[in-house]
């Protein structure tokens, strides 16, 4: 059980620090917009496990696998949005740019954070697992916060050094594997149908450890992906940089970039 | 223009073809039951490169998630219900999967083989 709370941080809250992090190393908002981007994501969290029931029979009983994979969808939308919005109309207008970046964290908070509460109420019921619990609490989070603030330095370097087009590229690669990590959720429920792997790292970096969960998080490895996620996650890339690099915007040089 | 179309018209050809809705072929069931934190049973098997459905009743009066690292297979199942898991197709060899609330207790093993010409239910 404490293991498997350790595994719980690094699977499902890391990815939700990795973006509050590429975020606020790019945007550079006030600590007053990542508390209202928590409170905001906690309270949209409660409310869909309160209904998570419901939400389950939705479809024959897909609900839960579609509103995920729609919650990550809309967080690449968004992450679009954001770049098309800094990069292409130098937009003066940074309360909307905050707003798209908050709704992405808090959609992401949806998505991953119903996990915990649905593991914790999971576990709760057993009297002797509550210290286990605790103590892998503390742990995993301690674990995600230590790789959230290496991260926040390095890419506040990567950005001084290269410019704001290398920290909206990590968004966009960050977006893109949440994205194809929520493809195995349609294949589940038999939405769209599983294809063949591409190819297997098992041996190289499982997704069972520690490098595993992290490279997930930062762009969606996958040790045995399949070939429909690879063709995805290309596309998903290369789609939006193409296009930037065909306009050949001149990148604002909006606040935070200085 | 024409750049336009070619790079919003191929890929979203691809992309509509992965999500087209999968042809309605007849797909084996297992069934497999949560009682007391455990599988029953705890082996499947199942034959290699085909799609196959698992229906898992959770008869506790707490939620399990079933959970696997190799299937790639992650479900939440509430007190007293049944869900629908889609796995495979899959090569010869042994996925485990396990019950993330209880994981000393309720894990399982999908072994997939070849030749085997009828899937009767598990139990």
């Amino acid at each position: 059980m404490l293991i498997n709370t350790v595994i719980l941080f690094l699977r499902d809250a890391l990815p939700i620090l990795v973006l509050v992090v590429y975020l606020f190393a790019h945007l550079s908002p006030s600590k007053s917009w990542l508390l209202i981007c928590h409170v905001t994501g906690a309270i949209l969290v409660l409310l869909y496990i309160n209904q998570i029931q419901t939400v389950s029979q939705w479809f024959d009983g897909i609900g839960i696998e579609l509103s995920l994979w729609f919650f990550q969808f809309l967080v690449y939308l968004l992450a679009l949005v954001l770049a098309c919005g800094l990069t292409f109309f130098q937009f003066s207008n940074r309360h909307f740019m905050f707003w798209v970046a908050g709704l992405m964290v808090s959609l992401t908070i949806v998505a991953n954070g119903s996990n915990f509460i649905l593991y914790f109420d999971g576990y709760l019921n057993q009297s002797n697992a509550v210290q286990s619990m605790l103590l892998g609490t503390f742990l995993g989070l301690g674990i995600c916060l230590s790789l959230a603030i290496l991260l926040y330095f390095a890419v506040r370097w990567l950005k001084q050094r290269v410019g704001p087009r290398a920290t909206l590229s990590l968004i966009l690669i960050y977006v893109t594997g949440q994205l194809v990590n929520a493809l195995p959720l349609l294949v589940q429920v038999d939405v769209i149908d599983a294809s063949a792997t591409a190819w297997s790292s098992q041996n190289l970096v499982s997704n069972e450890f520690e490098f595993g969960h992290l490279f997930n998080a930062l762009f969606g490895y996958q040790a045995s992906p399949s070939i429909a996620q690879v063709i995805v996650y290309v596309l998903a890339i290369s789609i939006p940089l193409s296009i930037s690099y065909w306009l050949k915007p001149n990148l604002s040089t909006h606040e935070g970039n200085k | 223009m024409n750049k336009f179309i070619v790079y919003t018209a191929i890929p979203l050809g691809i992309v509509s073809y992965l999500f087209c809705i999968p042809v309605l072929a007849a797909v084996s069931e297992y069934h497999i039951q949560l009682k007391d934190h455990l599988f029953f049973p705890s082996i499947i098997t199942i034959p290699a490169n085909q799609k196959v459905k698992l229906i898992i009743d959770n008869q506790d009066n707490t939620p399990e998630e079933f959970d696997s690292f190799s299937l790639n297979r992650e479900k939440v199942i509430f007190a007293n219900q049944k869900v629908t898991v889609f796995i495979g197709p899959l090569k010869p060899g042994e996925y485990t999967f396990f019950g993330e609330y209880n994981p000393n207790t309720a894990r399982g093993t999908v072994v997939v083989e070849h030749q085997i010409r009828e899937a009767p239910d598990a139990y």
